[in-house]
């Protein structure tokens, strides 16, 4: 049942939190309805995290068995510098939807996606974000008739506007 | 309403069949875009036609699904990056005829011997699913039980280098779906006393941070790999090309149907075995395998499209995912308010033909996108990752919070997102994270009936099982997967081979 691989940068860390998050999983179950019975709704969920456990000990035992990997480092192999930021533009996109809206946010997160990882111009970043937040926000809102914080964006008003457009037309 | 006027639904109505269009011919692209996937495609889709009705919704998404099986071939075949993980065998022969300047050739037969096992997949479904839903109807709820534990166990054990690693996963998943209200004592479960936890964790939030968040994370490890430009040949093979290796094709889209039909594996380990047993039958193969063998193409490529049909199988009649993408198929059946078991084919027949069809459609549009616009599907596929990874995530933020417009969906995404990022760089599998939150009502459910009918007695509930040839059968199922990967049984083999 064990792996061969060797172990990578911050794996021990991680199968320690797993080991503790268990416990406390089965602490947590162990309180729904103790070893009250069989068919109790905390059976279920004590068998699991007892599971959960038992697993991460096991893993954990086999994790400090096998040697460190070498070659690799935690903050090029594991967490390199676009996984970090990616995690932080996402984080500060669900801050910013509801205030901002979701066409400017989501404009300022590809701009600034696509700028920092395909490295391109700004001009080019900006462009693209404006054809695809558009195509976004047609295909959502038309097809899928998804509702997105308008925010800062008069949408409503705009969207009137231009119906009222057509309106005029017809008359 | 009876079966013909059922199989008729998405072909009279024109907004249904181009819905199936549509999703086929995207299911291609997310199938071979490397960094997307159906899995992801499918549970991010599923936040997109949450209000629609159930058959427009179902049709996009069975075209994605059977589009996107297929499709992982054409990366396997271009860049020796199999799109999906049902493709791992194909690259194994396609990439070296792709060297050789025959990309178009391999294509073009990958394409037909995929419809071919696609269709017998189908034929399967709809000529034994009713058969087993009328037998599944004596299931017991011990029965239940174990099917979701093997299925489990199995998606587990096959999905990852460790058994142990799989466990975890799936009890992890488990756990996840017991979170909130109990809906039997509405007792509270892991909700440490907070609100938010009461109603559960959002399925969707989970699914499209496991899968959308954690690859998009995943990708950008190799996100400005240069693409490997191909040259396109000729496309429709020959009919005898085809013929020659029609009777493999039978037998390998056989493998695949029933391994797609086995509860906990797919198109993946169907594919694999496929080729395996290519290479044990094919005595003097044109090619050597593994340097660009037709035989090692039919093989796992007629085996994962039948798997489609397989897969949906036990999905449909036992209420059991075959992998990763079934289940959420059976999560999006739940949000539109059906329930996948037995008693779907008895109440809601035109359902299951429904799905039969579609899928059959699917299958035919597979067939016509598959052999025309390659050369298109050839630039598509060389976008840089850099530009369509932003797509993706955002993507996956609009879906997430579009399920109930509620930004902590959002931050669940993005937590769930993290730590499936991590699992799998630690080489944990997410697949049986989301079949035990698919599975753990079932198998909560199912358990509890099965004591309380045996009077709280483990041991009753044992000699049950026992008794019952069914149980003993899933039973001992149970047993052998834990016992297999033990060092017990290494002992018992080397002893025997003594």
């Amino acid at each position: 049942m064990q792996t061969t691989q060797p172990r990578r940068p911050g794996e021990l860390v991680f199968t320690i939190i797993m080991v503790l998050g268990s416990l406390f999983l089965l602490w947590s179950a162990y309180g729904i309805s103790g070893f009250e019975a069989l068919s109790a709704p905390g059976a279920i969920p004590m068998v699991t995290a007892a599971t959960m456990a038992i697993c991460a000990l096991m893993i954990l035992r086999d994790t400090l068995r096998r040697s460190p990997v070498t070659g690799e480092k935690l903050e090029r192999d594991i967490l390199p510098m676009p996984v970090v930021v990616t995690i932080v533009m996402i984080t500060a996109y669900a801050l910013l939807l509801k205030p901002l809206g979701f066409v400017p946010t989501s404009f300022i997160f590809l701009t600034v996606m696509i700028r920092y990882l395909a490295r391109c111009t700004f001009a080019r970043a900006v462009l693209l974000s404006v054809v695809i937040v558009a195509v976004i926000y047609l295909v959502f809102r038309v097809v899928f008739t998804v509702l997105m914080p308008a925010g800062i964006v008069p949408e409503a008003e705009i969207i009137a506007w231009v119906s009222g457009l057509f309106a005029g037309e017809g008359n | 309403m009876d079966v013909l006027q059922s199989l008729l639904i998405p072909i009279i109505d024109l907004k249904l069949l181009g819905l199936i269009a549509l999703g086929t011919f995207a299911g291609i692209y997310v199938g071979a875009i490397p960094g997307l996937s159906v899995t992801m495609a499918v549970s991010i889709l599923i936040s997109f036609t949450f209000s629609w009705e159930v058959y427009p919704a179902l049709a996009l998404m069975i075209g994605i699904y059977m589009g996107g099986v297929y499709g992982g071939s054409r990366t396997a075949i271009l860049l020796n990056i199999p799109g999906a993980p049902a493709a791992i065998a194909t690259a194994l022969d396609g990439y070296p005829l792709a060297q050789k300047g025959l990309a178009g050739e391999a294509i073009g037969i990958v394409t037909v011997v995929s419809f071919i096992g696609g269709f017998i997949g189908i034929l399967a479904l709809a000529l034994f699913a009713p058969l087993l839903a009328d037998f599944a109807i004596r299931f017991q709820p011990r029965d239940y039980m174990l099917l979701a534990v093997l299925g489990i166990l199995l998606v587990g054990s096959l999905s990852g280098d460790s058994l142990v690693k799989g466990i975890f996963a799936g009890a992890l998943g488990i756990g996840l779906g017991s979170v909130g209200m109990d809906p039997l004592t509405y007792t509270e479960r892991f909700t440490f006393g907070t609100d938010a936890l009461r109603s559960g964790v959002s399925f969707v939030a989970v699914m499209i941070g496991m899968f959308g968040i954690s690859e998009g994370l995943m990708q950008l490890h190799t996100v400005n790999t240069a693409a490997v430009k191909q040259k396109i040949g000729r496309i429709i093979p020959s009919w005898p090309l085809v013929r020659k290796h029609l009777p493999l094709g039978l037998q390998t889209s056989s493998i695949g149907t029933v391994i797609g039909a086995l509860p906990g594996t797919g198109g993946d380990i169907a594919a694999l075995i496929a080729y395996d047993h290519a290479t044990r039958v094919t005595r003097n193969p044109e090619v050597p395998f593994g340097k660009g063998a037709i035989e090692g193409l039919v093989a796992p490529e007629t085996a994962n499209n039948a798997a489609v049909g397989g897969a949906f199988i036990p999905m449909l009649t036992l209420g059991i995912p075959g992998d990763a993408v079934t289940a959420i198929m059976i999560g999006a059946l739940f949000i539109h308010g059906l329930n996948p078991g037995p008693m779907l084919m008895v109440e809601q027949p035109d359902m299951f033909w429904f799905i039969v069809s579609a899928l059959g459609l699917a299958n035919v549009f597979m067939l016509i996108f598959g052999l025309t616009g390659i050369k298109m599907f050839v630039k598509i596929v060389e976008m840089p990752r850099a530009m369509l990874l932003p797509v993706i995530l955002l993507l996956s933020i609009v879906g997430a919070y579009a399920v109930s417009n509620s930004l902590a969906d959002v931050y669940w995404m993005l937590g769930f997102g993290v730590f499936g990022y991590f699992l799998k760089l630690y080489g944990y599998p997410l697949g049986p994270v989301i079949l035990g939150v698919i599975l753990s009502r079932l198998l909560d459910d199912n358990w509890r009936r099965a004591i309380i009918s045996d009077q709280e007695s483990l041991w009753m509930l044992l000699k049950g099982t026992l008794a019952s040839p069914l149980s003993l059968v899933l039973f001992v199922s149970v047993v052998l997967i834990f016992v297999s990967k033990t060092p017990l049984w290494g002992m018992i083999f080397r002893k025997k081979a003594g």
